[in-house]
């Protein structure tokens, strides 16, 4: 990643090919998520909670894989996805400090052959550009509300790890390790005071898209064992 | 139905009363007035000694029942993580002699016993691994100046087990605020003028300056060496084992680092000297640095140079602080209805931070024992003093055994701790088992032991004692034990790769905090 300020007029001969930003989700098996989009995910993927390697801080995720750097919705074209997060669709931009817009110079999404570029030719911000800002600003305002959800979440204890024993269809045992989900147990014991601020604050929806999307584990286990028949009979067949 | 206990008044605002508090306080204290009530009389005018600022292993657990935040700890006491002892000069005094005594158990134990395997290999091959670093991964975690855990650990959870570095001062001012604000216990800021016995000869109540008389249905002793109830007012004689452990003098020095981003050793280092050792306990924002020494072997102004040779030219002006001990305990730690937890039960030299684990584990028994009315409570006393006896029975043991292995000729202290008359008949009953087999758990058959057979074997074969395996028919198990030592080397290259350096993860958890899950 070379992450550089972004300048209309020293970047703006530079050309974008969006179609490539799914690309980049190719081999994350955690996407950051913003609670702005739990419900479109969680007709999708499951959403699970993990720590963040440097500081240990929570952050929201969809899960898209059984392992490390595992997209099982990656098709090696595109991700075969009814959503894909905010935090996919943004690339090759990002926010950096003091708020300045950036871009990753590494990103595949920068190419000669791209279609989009970020001025229009007289020089004002581009339609594309337009949209990306949009989606950087729904991100950063998402991602406070999400830190304010997660917070409530671990005041009241809601937040526990997940205990994924899984056993494929070729018998391998599968373990998933450092993600957390709902406490359901928790979540029914709470005092009505609680809950009622659950209510208030609007986290009583988020739960629920939560708690619907955890079934999207059996979405996952299916697309996996897919891939080892597949793998399987690939083996059969050039061995015969 | 006798008459109950319901108030319990703690004489002594230190490490070992407040953390007796704390610890009562969390199982028996309620807002509904219905548990104990807790009174701690904390004197204006005395200090505090501070001694004891390593911990073992179970201060994880016993903070964490008390409901303290592990983060807030870090913040607040100037703690580190500490992963055990590193042992330098014990053997022969030589630049290269070291052994550790990790927290960890070896590979395998107690299920499977390299002890012998690793006797068999060492005796075979000149450039065999110590019994420590073959065996347990954390001896190489420490030699790398690393954490036992990372910052997406939770709190108290780790990769390698460990205990803390801390400032006791620190600690007992955050533990004092913990107990007051949350759980309920009575501070009381004065000074004791006299204690008053009833008929009975149990202590009625203590007379204060201020605040008039405090009473309570159990008193605990918490007065630190003065052992004001105890000993003082009730006559409990003090037993010397001077004869077994013949430290007598400390000298205690805080030294500055280098500057703000020196590494923090994560282990306690224990440094043979002449006449006794020095123990360099890193902390946050400076070391820890003190010599133990026996001034039957050594005058004070040798030791002093001592010391200061091991700290250097650069710290020539740090004035040490002097404190005499005195190997030893009370002859009972309870009696009547009043028991001495800390240095007013006893005091044996640092040298495996038996201190604050003592203090935590009678302040365990005191409040899992809770005896419910005055009648019962001689029963209670009673198996608590048996109890307590025989874990300071197995502490000195333990102790000893770090001296009697040494082949230091250097001075008449390393010579005299290997006398016979001085080891405990206990001691020398095991060390001839040892002759033809590793120290195991059927050795330590209570349930009261402070250290497992792991924590003998470390020392045992750091110390450069080898048992004779000629005889052991090793070939049976000698697939698993191989399998483990792989095992070991495996663990070894994954954690020193991954785990952060000490003050790395210290400065992140005072940055972002650990979480709770």
């Amino acid at each position: 990643m070379r992450l550089v300020e972004l300048s209309r007029s020293e970047h703006g001969a530079l050309r974008i090919r969006p179609d490539l930003a799914e690309a980049s989700a190719a081999t994350e098996h955690l996407i950051p998520l913003v609670t702005t989009e739990y419900r479109k995910a969680a007709t999708q993927y499951p959403i699970v909670f993990a720590k963040h390697s440097e500081t240990g801080k929570f952050s929201s995720y969809v899960l898209n894989g059984l392992g490390l750097n595992e997209n099982l919705f990656w098709t090696g074209t595109e991700l075969d996805v009814t959503y894909v997060p905010m935090n996919v669709r943004r690339q090759p931009f990002y926010v950096g400090s003091n708020n300045a817009l950036c871009i990753d110079l590494d990103s595949p999404c920068v190419d000669t052959s791209g279609t989009k570029s970020i001025v229009e030719t007289d020089g004002s911000d581009s339609a594309y550009l337009k949209e990306m800002l949009s989606v950087l600003r729904d991100l950063m305002t998402g991602r406070e509300a999400t830190e304010a959800f997660i917070a409530n979440l671990l005041s009241l204890d809601l937040l526990a790890p997940i205990l994924l024993d899984i056993r494929l269809d070729d018998g391998t045992p599968l373990r998933l390790e450092g993600l957390y989900g709902l406490d359901e147990e928790h979540l029914r014991q709470l005092e009505e005071r609680s809950f009622l601020q659950l209510r208030q604050t609007g986290h009583l929806d988020l739960i629920y898209a939560v708690l619907m999307a955890s079934g999207q584990i059996f979405r996952l286990i299916r697309l996996k064992n897919q891939r080892i028949a597949l793998r399987r009979s690939w083996h059969t067949n050039s061995a015969g | 139905m006798g008459t109950p206990v319901r108030s319990i008044c703690i004489v002594g605002g230190g490490t070992a009363g407040w953390l007796t508090a704390g610890i009562i306080a969390a199982r028996h204290a309620s807002d509904s007035g219905r548990g104990l009530q807790i009174t701690l009389i904390e004197s204006e005018t005395i200090g505090i000694i501070g001694v004891g600022e390593g911990t073992w292993p179970t201060m994880r657990s016993t903070l964490k029942k008390m409901g303290v935040s592990e983060t807030d700890f870090f913040r607040e006491c100037n703690a580190s993580f500490k992963q055990g002892a590193k042992f330098s000069g014990w053997v022969t005094g030589a630049a290269s002699d070291f052994y550790y005594h990790p927290l960890m158990l070896p590979e395998g134990f107690p299920s499977l016993d390299l002890a012998p395997f690793w006797t068999k290999y060492s005796a075979e091959h000149a450039n065999a691994p110590s019994f420590s670093d073959a065996v347990c991964f954390q001896e190489a975690v420490c030699e790398s100046g690393l954490a036992p855990k990372l910052i997406t650990s939770a709190e108290y959870a780790g990769v390698a087990n460990y205990a803390y570095h801390l400032d006791a001062g620190r600690f007992a001012a955050f533990i004092r605020e913990h107990c007051v604000k949350n759980l309920g216990v009575r501070h009381v800021v004065d000074d004791v003028t006299a204690v008053i016995q009833s008929d009975t000869g149990d202590i009625d109540y203590v007379e204060t300056k201020k605040s008039g008389r405090l009473s309570g249905d159990l008193f605990i002793d918490a007065s630190g060496f003065r052992s004001l109830l105890l000993g003082q007012t009730l006559g409990v004689p003090f037993v010397k084992r001077d004869d077994v452990l013949f430290i007598d003098r400390a000298l205690a020095v805080q030294v500055p680092y280098e500057d703000e981003q020196s590494a923090i050793v994560p282990h306690t280092l224990s440094v043979a000297q002449k006449h006794g050792w020095i123990w360099d306990i890193g902390l946050q924002s400076r070391r820890g640095v003190g010599y133990v020494y026996s001034s039957n072997h050594v005058s004070a102004d040798t030791a002093l140079e001592e010391l200061r040779a091991y700290v250097g030219s650069r710290h020539r002006d740090l004035q040490p602080r002097q404190l005499e001990i005195v190997a030893g305990h009370r002859q009972t730690f309870w009696k009547g209805n009043c028991v001495a937890v800390g240095l007013s039960g006893g005091f044996l030299e640092p040298l495996e931070a038996s201190a604050l684990v003592l203090i935590e584990v009678s302040a365990d028994m005191i409040s899992s024992m809770m005896p419910a009315t005055r009648e019962t409570m001689d029963i209670v006393a009673k198996r608590f003093n048996a109890n307590t006896h025989y874990r300071w029975e197995r502490i000195i043991d333990f102790l000893k055994l770090h001296y009697i292995l040494s082949q230091r000729t250097d001075s008449k202290f390393w010579i005299d701790n290997r006398d016979p008359v001085s080891i405990p008949d206990s001691l020398k009953e095991q060390m001839e088992l040892w002759r033809h087999r590793a120290p195991g758990d059927q050795d330590f058959m209570s349930t009261n032991e402070m250290f497992p057979a792991a924590s003998y074997q470390y020392v045992l074969f750091g110390m450069g004692f080898r048992m004779n395996v000629d005889d052991l028919p090793l070939q049976r198990g000698m697939e698993n034990a191989q399998r483990a030592f792989s095992q070991n080397a495996t663990l070894k290259s994954k954690w020193t790769k991954v785990l952060p350096k000490n003050r790395d993860l210290i400065n992140k958890i005072k940055t972002h905090g650990l979480q709770k899950i």
